[in-house]
């Protein structure tokens, strides 16, 4: 680990003026992580026009072209967050409503935000821009790209509040009973984003937190055959069976420094069963930095480390539905690439340069010409 | 819905069939059997008679305790405040079967409860008697939607008055007053008797009300104090002389009912006691006699005593016959109280409430006489399986 830091220190700044701007390069990295366990020592990934058309080895990428940016340190695809409220200043809640099925994150949120670039600087370049829990039916989510400029998908998935959050005592309905009642009058509609949901066009976020809401989230996914995620639903891995035999996933986190062992112990059980785990924030009220800490932390609390990977990149992109554009270094997918001072997974590694569609935004010095900050 | 979880040691957790001996068994049948016998087979109670042996041996063996008023739900978020007439919400389907409070219950012997909705609305909905340990929801319950439930008095009427001004806006929740609560009571079954001539009168509830009216639905109604209890049996005698209904009336924390048992009497209602308090006084301003369990059942009241939710743990139901008992209530009323009485309230009294071959093996193994100060409950089985193992205990 030492060994890292100290060769990024004394090397890392030799690419800084190399490429910023265009969307056409090689990067030659020390290590390349390429998506779960798959490491390359002195690898290479080439850039062209924004994709990425080679990854691997030395020796199979061939001509390297002109433009070649050498890294000492690591290489990955960007983090993908499952879950942020970034970008929405607060306006992700329609409270006067319960039902707001139809309204979008993606039409308000502010994809030049400061919350983006904040993220972009932790390594993170796709973002599910979810909405507040507090509503029986919240709306609409929408992935994004920290880049300031592209959505990857308008449409994310329909979020439904099945926690006591989204009821309140003055307001219809105050119970669980008449929330999965009305979820279940809506889903039988014939049109709209519940037509969408119930063919399973749209995918599902299930916000639940005591393992009683679980079991009903749940036991509504599977009765309606609804597919997605469930929200934080910090105690999962209790219930991780039956989870898994209803084919959801779950976006866990943010978890710092002190978070409960029962719950960190109940994301390596989700893992354990096979459950597809992503991480997930509530910034920007949680900072940005919480993604990789929290798959730190449950690393530390037995989580497989492949599976922790692949919930900061591959399974969060496969939940935001965007699986095959991001979340890893492969041929064909968006250039979205970090460069790290160590292997990611380590809580000390830095990152030290952020590639968004081949087009560099984040170097060792601080932002990139794109940066907002 | 999951596994709610099962309290035991080691190998014995799947065992469901046992022979158990003790000094005296309790079957709360009037019988009583000295050193006697109880064999269990695949959660059955296969026989009871005279024996010794066994698997387990204690000093006494009654049934598995019922309490007709447990909470164990999620507080408001169990009960849809938007109207104050529910009649069709199953409390079922707000549980929470992970709370700590099935295994307290369990292991100080209460083998099945009632759970009822919140008394924050006149009518709750549907109560549901399940029992507090097996492996999963369905397997536990034993009757749903064993009876409708509400309240009169101030619950469902507190807080509901604004803060300042006149509660005549469509802001405040109605009702406001106990007169309030009571128009909401007669008006519900009085649609709810309407809507059988004329459909376009029936809504959310009202199927539920005629079944209470016909008498197929047990009609649970919280009222602590005198004045309340009043209320609840007027009701029934109006829609009776009104030809309107037949209700079958239970009343639940009854705390008052001593001052008027000729009501109970005259009504043919039953009564859930509440816990018993160390002063007297009890919830709604209502005060709670030593001797109310004695004085109703000495007249023939079909009681219940019960812990109401109580979180205490010198409330639950294992201690109430005790108090009873010091109150002047017979050991054999005392023990039928907590079980086949509240058996027969709920209408599960095919399956349990007392120890007959053929019924639930639910069962509590006690280290001296049942209900006495110096004794503990120290062995529980619910269905034949043991959530409380007497040979852990300390006898």
């Amino acid at each position: 680990m030492l060994s890292f830091l100290l060769a990024a220190v004394a090397l890392a700044p030799a690419n800084a003026p190399a490429a910023l701007g265009a969307d056409t390069f090689t990067l030659k990295a020390a290590h390349l992580r390429l998506y779960g366990n798959k490491v390359v020592d002195g690898g290479v990934v080439k850039v062209e026009q924004g994709k990425v058309t080679y990854a691997g080895d030395a020796k199979g990428a061939g001509e390297l072209g002109p433009d070649i940016i050498v890294h000492e340190g690591w290489a990955s695809a960007g983090l993908v967050a499952a879950r942020t409220w970034s970008g929405l200043g607060g306006e992700g809640l329609e409270p006067k409503r319960p039902f707001t099925a139809e309204a979008r994150a993606a039409d308000v949120v502010a994809l030049g935000h400061a919350d983006f670039a904040r993220a972009r600087s932790e390594g993170i370049t796709t973002m599910v821009v979810a909405l507040s829990p507090a509503n029986v039916a919240s709306g609409i989510t929408t992935v994004v790209k920290t880049d300031g400029a592209t959505t990857l998908a308008r449409d994310g998935h329909l979020q439904l509040g099945l926690s006591s959050q989204a009821l309140r005592t003055n307001r219809f309905p105050t119970s669980y009973t008449a929330a999965i009642e009305l979820i279940e009058a809506e889903l039988a509609k014939p049109t709209g984003v519940w037509e969408r949901v119930r063919g399973g066009k749209l995918s599902v976020y299930l916000d639940a937190l005591s393992r009683d809401e679980i079991q009903r989230a749940v036991a509504l996914a599977s009765e309606h055959r609804l597919t997605g995620a469930l929200l934080r639903a910090p105690l999962a891995g209790e219930l991780a069976g039956e989870i898994k035999k209803a084919g959801l996933a779950v976006v866990v986190g943010p978890f710092g420094p002190g978070e409960e062992a029962r719950v960190l112990a109940s994301v390596t059980a989700l893992g354990r069963e096979r459950v597809p785990v992503a991480f997930g924030l509530e910034s920007p009220n949680s900072p940005e930095a919480l993604l990789r800490v929290s798959a730190a932390m449950c690393m530390r609390a037995g989580l497989d480390p492949v599976q922790a990977w692949e919930g900061l990149t591959t399974t969060a992109a496969a939940v935001a539905g965007v699986g095959a554009r991001v979340g890893k270094l492969a041929v064909g997918c968006d250039a979205d690439i970090v460069l790290w001072s160590g292997d990611p997974l380590q809580l000390t590694s830095k990152v030290e340069g952020v590639f968004i569609g081949g087009v560099q935004h984040e170097s060792k010095g601080g932002a990139g010409h794109g940066g907002a900050h | 819905m999951a596994a709610a979880t099962l309290v035991a040691t080691g190998e014995s957790k799947d065992q469901t069939s046992w022979t158990i001996s003790a000094g005296r068994v309790y079957t709360a049948t009037g019988k009583v059997i000295e050193e006697g016998r109880v064999t269990v087979e695949d959660g059955k109670i296969r026989s009871v008679s005279k024996g010794g042996g066994g698997d387990l041996e204690c000093y006494a063996i009654t049934p598995g305790l019922i309490d007709l008023s447990v909470r164990i739900e999620r507080d408001l978020s169990s009960i849809e405040q938007s109207r104050e007439i529910t009649p069709e919400k199953r409390i079922a389907d707000a549980l929470d079967w992970f709370d700590e409070a099935w295994k307290r219950e369990a292991r100080s012997g209460v083998t099945s409860v009632m759970i009822n909705p919140l008394e924050r609305q006149v009518v709750g909905g549907l109560s549901v008697v399940v029992k507090t340990a097996g492996e999963s929801a369905q397997k536990r319950t034993v009757k749903a939607d064993s009876a409708l439930y509400g309240a009169i008095g101030s619950a469902p009427s507190q807080s509901n008055h604004p803060a300042f001004g006149r509660p005549d806006d469509f802001y405040s929740r109605r009702p406001t007053t106990r007169m309030g609560v009571e128009w909401e009571w007669r008006k519900a079954f009085f649609d709810a008797a309407m809507a059988r001539e004329d459909k376009n009168l029936a809504g959310p509830g009202t199927l539920e009300l005629q079944k209470a009216l016909a008498g197929d639905l047990p009609l649970c109604i919280q009222a602590w104090t005198t004045q309340d209890i009043r209320t609840a049996v007027f009701l029934k005698e109006e829609l009776a002389r009104e030809g309107l209904g037949k209700l079958r009336l239970v009343v639940d924390a009854a705390a008052e009912a001593w001052k008027e048992p000729e009501l109970l009497v005259r009504s043919a209602t039953a009564a859930i006691l509440p816990p018993f308090s160390a002063t007297g006084r009890s919830d709604d301003g209502s005060f709670f006699a030593l001797d109310t369990a004695k004085v109703l059942a000495e007249r023939g009241v079909t009681i219940a005593l019960s812990g109401h939710g109580a979180r205490a743990a010198s409330e639950r139901l294992c201690y109430q016959p005790g108090h009873a008992m010091r109150g002047g209530l017979a050991f054999d009323a005392a023990l039928a109280a907590v079980t086949i009485n509240p058996a027969r309230i709920a209408g599960i009294d095919k399956r349990v409430g007392s120890l007959e071959a053929g019924k639930d093996a639910d069962l509590v193994l006690w280290s001296g006489p049942p209900f006495e100060a110096t004794s503990a409950v120290i062995g529980v089985l619910v269905d034949g399986r043991l959530v409380l193992d007497p040979r852990t205990q300390n006898k």
